[in-house]
């Protein structure tokens, strides 16, 4: 059984397709990319996936159970984690706070307090923030905002990482710390679903990648395959490779 | 506990004493502690993120609950304030559940609106609530005890220092829990905090609940202070916004800021406008939302520190 499956997913805003059928299947412990030109509906999959926007049709689920017309919170706890192309740490809570939320209401909730501080800063001794710990969110500048966002995401102890061009704004040697720091987590067991609109360090070390172009799946398949065919390089024709 | 805070504490305590339990001093400053209470309730839903423009809805509810079943049923005020509590907090649920679906100032509104519609009611239902003309005659708090210290207004003075020092140390208590926690995550970024597993429409419910409790409590200590309600007074929307700007003045998401933003407003009211400028004396209340708005974006707390 696929850990996190998609069933003829479709989003209409109003007159704009921007899902279409998109059916795909993801194994447990692979890293796979989620890759398509601006506007071809990669972090709308995501919304779709975590609750936050609901398909006009088609499902998701999850280990086999459908998630899809859940609250955010109820997938949030089923292990699916999730970071935003934009990072949204809640500004006004200190790097540790912010967290402590995942920690306490996610998967980790039933330890005591004590252990939930000594998880958090586990976590962000994880991500190489553990000198901020006592630092407001606002304080942090882009890389270790970056770095929050993934340690928020780790935070609840998540099967499933979703990962929304988590790299961009970065310095390439930034880049590919960030994805070799993927393929360790992938090492541990998490399954990794990762956006990434400049692709050719992730598609190193990818098991897989998916191709959205306007709201349609177009590649699904091994990267050096799906980059050979036709049509990727047709979508992306135009497009540069920043 | 600072020394500041120590300080302050044993100057509230010794307060009587020092004045010679003057009862003019002992009223105004226990009145002060009860605003604190409500500026406090008020920015513990803050807190949450929930702005309220209708916290009278609450203080009213508490103030006719207590004051009907002493008049009507002969219940001791004391039950009576307790089950005001109650009945704020039953009140606050409403517009708790409509805070699932209402964000920033349309929740606000909302709240407004709440207010004014149990206003209306209290004044049309005459049969039980005596309408506009009120309720008069309500029993005073008797704090039995033949203590020195409880003579005269001392009483009041105590009761409304320990409930302003009980309430501050419950939500002082609860901001290191769980629920702290996920107030602040939804008052900052509520959508990150459902994706991190919060269910944001129960710890809104229970902010409400919790805002409501207190606020109720004090609209019926209130009630028995000053021995007579009507609609206009409690309903109406002096303690709808009193509170607001209190807590803002104080300091917003702090803890100490909107009681410290309430009895500084409410002393520079009575004891410099009142006597120099009697028709004038809620100019502060005005003066300090300017000042708030304009220059001290994180009230009196913003110019110490956090806390």
């Amino acid at each position: 059984m696929a850990l996190l499956e998609g069933r003829g997913v479709a989003k209409r805003y109003g007159g704009l397709e921007a899902l279409r059928g998109v059916e795909f299947a993801i194994e447990e412990r692979q890293l796979v990319a989620l890759i398509g030109p601006n506007g071809s509906g990669k972090t709308t999959l995501f919304q779709i996936v975590s609750g936050l926007v609901r398909p006009t049709a088609g499902e998701v689920r999850f280990r086999g159970v459908r998630i899809t017309g859940r609250a955010p919170q109820a997938i949030a706890r089923l292990g699916i984690g999730r970071t935003f192309q934009i990072a949204r740490p809640f500004p006004d809570l200190t790097v540790l706070d912010n967290v402590l939320v995942g920690v306490t209401f996610g998967r980790a909730g039933r330890l005591g307090p004590a252990e939930r501080r000594r998880e958090a800063l586990g976590g962000l001794e994880l991500v190489g923030l553990g000198t901020k710990a006592g630092a407001l969110a606002s304080q942090l500048s882009l890389g270790e905002l970056k770095r929050l966002e993934l340690a928020l995401a780790l935070a609840a102890r998540p099967g499933l990482l979703l990962l929304d061009e988590l790299t961009s704004g970065l310095p390439p040697r930034g880049r590919e710390e960030v994805i070799a720091f993927y393929a360790r987590l992938r090492e541990r067991g998490l399954t990794l679903f990762a956006i990434e609109h400049a692709f050719r360090p992730l598609l190193v070390h990818a098991d897989r990648v998916l191709v959205l172009d306007r709201g349609e799946l177009i590649a699904d398949g091994p990267p050096a395959e799906v980059m050979a065919s036709p049509r990727v390089a047709e979508a992306y024709l135009g497009e540069e490779d920043d | 506990m600072s020394r500041l805070g120590v300080g302050g504490l044993l100057l509230a305590v010794a307060f009587p004493v020092l004045t010679g339990f003057h009862p003019y001093y002992l009223y105004l400053l226990g009145t002060g502690y009860l605003l604190a209470s409500l500026a406090s309730a008020w920015g513990l839903l803050a807190y949450a993120g929930q702005i309220s423009f209708g916290h009278a809805a609450f203080f009213g509810l508490g103030a006719y609950t207590t004051a009907l079943l002493a008049l009507k049923l002969g219940v001791t005020p004391w039950l009576g304030i307790l089950l005001a509590g109650g009945a704020g907090a039953l009140g606050a649920l409403p517009i708790g559940a409509a805070a699932h679906r209402l964000r920033g100032a349309y929740l606000a509104l909302a709240s407004l609106a709440y207010a004014e519609v149990l206003r209306v009611l209290a004044l049309n239902w005459t049969g039980l609530t005596g309408g506009g003309a009120g309720l008069i005659g309500l029993p005073a708090l008797r704090v039995g005890v033949e203590l020195e210290l409880a003579r005269e207004r001392a009483g009041g003075y105590y009761l409304s220092l320990a409930v302003l020092l009980v309430a501050l140390a419950v939500f002082a208590g609860l901001r290191r829990t769980r629920v702290g926690l996920a107030w602040a995550a939804i008052r900052e970024r509520e959508e990150r905090a459902q994706i991190l597993g919060v269910s944001p429409t129960s710890y809104k419910l229970l902010a409400f609940a919790c805002s409501g409790a207190l606020t109720g409590l004090v609209g019926a200590l209130y009630a028995h202070s000053v021995r007579f309600i009507e609609p206009d007074l409690v309903f109406g929307r002096y303690f709808s916004i009193l509170p607001l700007i209190m807590a803002t003045f104080g300091g917003l998401h702090t803890l100490l800021g909107p009681p410290a933003g309430a009895l500084v407003l409410y002393l520079v009211s009575e004891f410099v406008f009142h006597p120099l400028l009697p028709r004038l004396h809620q100019l502060p209340y005005a003066l300090a939302l300017i000042g708030v708005v304009f220059a001290l974006p994180r009230g009196l707390a913003g110019l110490i520190g956090r806390r």
